[in-house]
């Protein structure tokens, strides 16, 4: 039997991220070392207190988690590595709720790392083309879709630049985001930015980028009792899934889909935890490249099938919207280095979620979902709420 | 000079030059799904074991794209892009290909025609094809 995970007892004790971008000359586990000991700062802890870590990256290096774990101290404490593609982060932080649900751990950590400048150099190399599987660039295979989207539903261009200039936005506010504009974004800049793949444009895109990001799970009670005062953040409930077969896959090439996927594990999370889309307020999705997120509007359920277009155009994902979307920017201006990216998710949702989010905070948020896919391909998508 | 695939497995290369080249799939025996490439285990009835076919050279546009950015896929750095598209065979198939054609040439539902693209020559001095997807000539596209 497949269902969604309802966490009981859990909450998070700290969290912490650097500042998403291009960090060439600094270490993949330096950079995880400095989102760890700002986590473990933000919960009052030592890694001594940590009973399991669950480390999350992409790129590959063998034996980096454990080497990454080290920089924050050896105890002896038992590592796993998790990788799902770009879904990753969030798989580590579902499963680190998970051993804490579960009572294996009272503690446990995700932490997330990549270096895109660790990755970059071939690409348009023989290498690539001279396979069958050959990868072809992200913002192609998200072009199909988009193009797909205008064909059936009249989705206009101006449409998919006014969610990329609200998501630049947010990222100025968000002083953890890669991307800060010194100036008000606007879609005819978007629109003007150069041609990617048709339609999308570099700044319906997310950038290439390296960072690091870490969120520590424990027992609630263990939370309220060392944290006195402090609105308390749980994990609620996480749904992951691989693809169904349904006519239509495409088995040769990059595959994120189908989109399906995402309302199938949607429903599974909402089921878990025994909300509904009506009851969520902010929300974190895989804007990788932006006409993703009028999809998903629609897939997790914030409104009908085919009816995204309005809501963008009621400003309801927005500031002082109905459900505002990726209210830190988002994968195209917080940035998407690969490991990190969910828990980055989860950064801004516990801040949202506390109180704490200065300059873009959503009022009265007390339910956020985050959901992200990664290619192969996979879905997950996760709730947490806050209580006093 | 022989023409080689780029990896075995996908697609027949016909002796004549003149005819197309043939992409490989599997139909299950049990509930009849067909699929590209070769698969062993019926990903619709997870039956075990399926026969060979081999697919249409025709199909339809299901979506496409046009990249500008000079990586993955792009043959010749001198290119200025290159179309990206889902074809839809009439067994039942999508296959993801690199489309041969302008940025203008392409429309949703347009016939479409496989191809053999010679990408490099071998040490062997035998060409190294990969397929690729065309517009049929004068095709257009529909709902
Ligand atoms: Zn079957």
């Amino acid at each position: 039997m497949r269902r969604g995970l309802r966490f009981e007892g859990v909450a998070v004790a700290g969290i912490g991220m650097i500042r998403f971008g291009m960090m060439k000359d600094r270490p993949a586990v330096h950079l995880a070392r400095d989102a760890g000991l700002l986590a473990l700062h933000d919960a009052g802890m030592t890694l001594a207190d940590i009973d399991e870590a669950f480390v999350a990256y992409i790129t590959p290096g063998s034996m980096l988690g454990v080497k990454a774990m080290k920089e924050l101290g050896l105890t002896g404490l038992p590592v796993n590595h998790t990788e799902n593609a770009s879904a990753t982060g969030l798989v580590a932080f579902r499963d680190a709720a998970w051993a804490v649900a579960s009572g294996r751990a009272d503690v446990a950590m995700a932490i997330g790392f990549d270096k895109f400048t660790d990755m970059v150099g071939g690409g348009g190399g023989g290498s690539a083309r001279d396979r069958i599987d050959a990868p072809i660039l992200p913002a192609a295979y998200f072009a199909l879709w988009a193009q797909r989207r205008m064909h059936e539903r009249g989705t206009s261009v101006e449409t998919f630049a006014k969610i990329a200039a609200k998501n630049w936005n947010y990222g100025a506010a968000c002083p953890t985001a890669h991307r800060q504009t010194d100036h008000v974004v606007t879609a005819e800049e978007v629109l003007a930015s150069r041609p990617v793949a048709d339609p999308l444009t570099t700044m319906m895109c997310c950038p290439p980028d390296d960072g690091a990001a870490c969120v520590i799970l424990a027992r609630e009670d263990l939370v309220r009792s060392r944290q006195p005062g402090r609105r308390i953040v749980r994990p609620l409930a996480s749904a992951l899934q691989s693809e169904s077969y349904s006519r239509g896959h495409t088995f040769v090439g990059p595959v994120v889909g189908p989109s399906t996927m995402t309302s199938d594990t949607a429903r599974e999370c909402y089921e878990a935890a025994g909300i509904g889309p009506e009851d969520v307020h902010v929300a974190y999705c895989h804007d990788a490249f932006v006409n993703e997120e009028l999809e998903y509007y629609e897939l997790l359920g914030f409104c009908a099938e085919g009816e995204g277009d309005r809501l963008v155009a009621d400003g309801e994902t927005g500031p002082g919207g109905r459900i505002p979307f990726n209210t830190d920017g988002g994968l195209i201006a917080r940035g998407h280095p690969g490991g990190p990216t969910g828990l980055a998710q989860i950064h801004e949702c516990v801040q949202q979620l506390r109180g704490d989010a200065t300059g873009r905070q959503v009022e009265g948020a007390r339910v956020a979902l985050a959901h992200l896919v990664g290619g192969g391909s996979v879905c997950t998508v996760n709730l947490l709420d806050a209580v006093d | 000079m022989a023409r080689v695939p780029i990896e075995e497995g996908f697609f027949r290369i016909p002796d004549d030059p003149g005819e197309p080249p043939r992409l490989l799939g599997s139909r299950c025996p049990t509930c009849g799904e067909v699929f590209f490439p070769r698969r062993f285990v019926c990903a619709q009835c997870l039956h075990e074991g399926t026969d060979d076919v081999e697919l249409s050279t025709r199909g339809r546009l299901w979506t496409w794209t046009y990249s500008h950015v000079p990586m993955f896929g792009k043959v010749d750095a001198s290119v200025p892009g290159y179309g990206v598209g889902q074809i839809d065979l009439p067994e039942g198939p999508r296959v993801q290909s690199i489309l041969l054609g302008g940025p203008d040439d392409f429309e949703i539902g347009m016939e479409m025609e496989i191809d053999l693209e010679v990408l490099r020559e071998n040490t062997d001095g035998d060409e190294v094809v990969i397929y690729r997807f065309r517009p049929v000539a004068g095709a257009e596209g529909s709902a």
